[in-house]
């Protein structure tokens, strides 16, 4: 790995950090999601400052080239994050048809009270 | 059959042009019929002056405060009918293509204690075939009947069809689990899985009288996908 190119990698690795914990800061994202985000930038941080386990963890899966690696980890890992992220707006999506369903139902009660008064 | 408290669940959403007529028809059947059956509108979040037509007129109406679709808004009906203590629900649409007259041999089966749900067909009876639908609803509707029939092992015809009634014990289930996409084909073939009495019978349809039904192809083919994908997932679940 080229210095110029670590010291990309480090900056992002900082990025990463500052971006998280500034949405922290303003109570965007609760603590426990921003833990995957801090976690990825430690890793991107260890791989610049030891550039060389990636070139074992390469040989070891048998990838051609370094950033064939990278490229491929990371598809897999946010695949999965996406994957994760459809069940939590499904189950967000159900919570919200059970409310409009209930807040309907006392809506139209309230209203037949209201109108025989 | 007096003792029986039947309720239609009429989902409706932005129509103002059939509501009045589709309610004022029950209300003039049941004079005529001396019939009890109840109405609950299910206004589905509705852009359109259906809310004040409801209000103006008094008829009994459940304002989802957004829109839900017809699979929310159905089961909005079926947790109301449980709650108030409803022997059947009909599911009946708002657009005034079911026919009143009807609901009678929709509700016979459940009474006699021959059947648990009762669908109204279309095609079950072809010398009274009156409606016209257009060949490629007709071959979606078989290829869907094919695949129920692939999981479950039971034909039935008119797998979408949005007219049909059940007795308390499956209210009380569509009140805590009903589909919000596609429920017609996904709960025809639940019902069956789960082996339910299930009777089809021959139901006046007409066609729709005001607004459009909305149909795209590019949308009726990822709607088939759904369909036949759903039917699959509930064909593999098993039941008890």
């Amino acid at each position: 790995m080229s210095p110029s190119l670590r010291l990309w990698v480090l900056v992002v690795s900082l990025l990463i950090t500052l971006v998280v914990v500034q949405i922290l800061r303003k109570g965007r994202v609760p603590v426990k999601y921003s833990l995957l985000w801090f976690l990825s930038s430690a890793v991107i941080l260890f791989v610049a400052i030891f550039p060389g386990v990636l070139d074992i963890f390469a040989n070891l899966m048998g990838f051609k080239t370094i950033s064939n690696m990278v490229i491929g980890i990371m598809l897999v890992i946010l695949l999965f994050i996406t994957i994760s992220l459809t069940v939590i707006v499904s189950g967000q999506k159900e919570k919200i048809r059970l409310l409009i369903q209930e807040v309907s139902m006392l809506k139209k009660k309230v209203d037949s009270y209201e109108d025989e008064k | 059959m007096k003792n029986k408290k039947i309720i239609l669940i009429i989902p409706a959403y932005n129509e103002e042009k059939n509501i009045l007529r589709v309610y004022n028809d029950i209300i003039k059947y049941n004079k005529a019929n001396n019939t009890n059956y109840d109405v609950i509108v299910i206004n589905d979040g509705s852009r359109d002056g259906t809310s004040q037509i409801c209000k103006e007129n008094k008829i009994p109406t459940i304002n989802l405060i957004h829109n839900l679709g017809i699979g929310g808004a159905v089961q909005t009906g079926y947790k109301y009918a449980l709650k108030n203590d409803y022997d059947i629900a009909i599911q009946f649409d708002g657009d005034g293509q079911h026919s009143v007259e009807s609901v009678k041999d929709l509700v016979e089966p459940i009474i006699n204690n021959k059947a648990d749900f009762v669908l109204g067909s279309r095609f079950v009876d072809n010398s009274k075939e009156n409606f016209k639908s257009s060949l490629a609803r007709r071959i979606g509707i078989r290829v869907i009947s094919w695949f129920i029939k692939l999981v479950t092992g039971k034909r039935v015809y008119d797998t979408t069809s949005g007219f049909r009634a059940c007795n308390k014990e499956i209210i009380r289930m569509f009140a805590s689990d009903y589909p919000t996409e596609y429920p017609e084909p996904i709960t025809n073939t639940k019902l069956l899985k789960m082996k339910f009495r299930f009777k089809e019978v021959h139901a006046d349809m007409k066609e729709r009288e005001a607004g459009k039904s909305s149909i795209g192809s590019w949308k009726n083919l990822y709607y088939m996908v759904n369909v036949i994908l759903s039917i699959l997932v509930y064909g593999s679940r098993r039941y008890k």
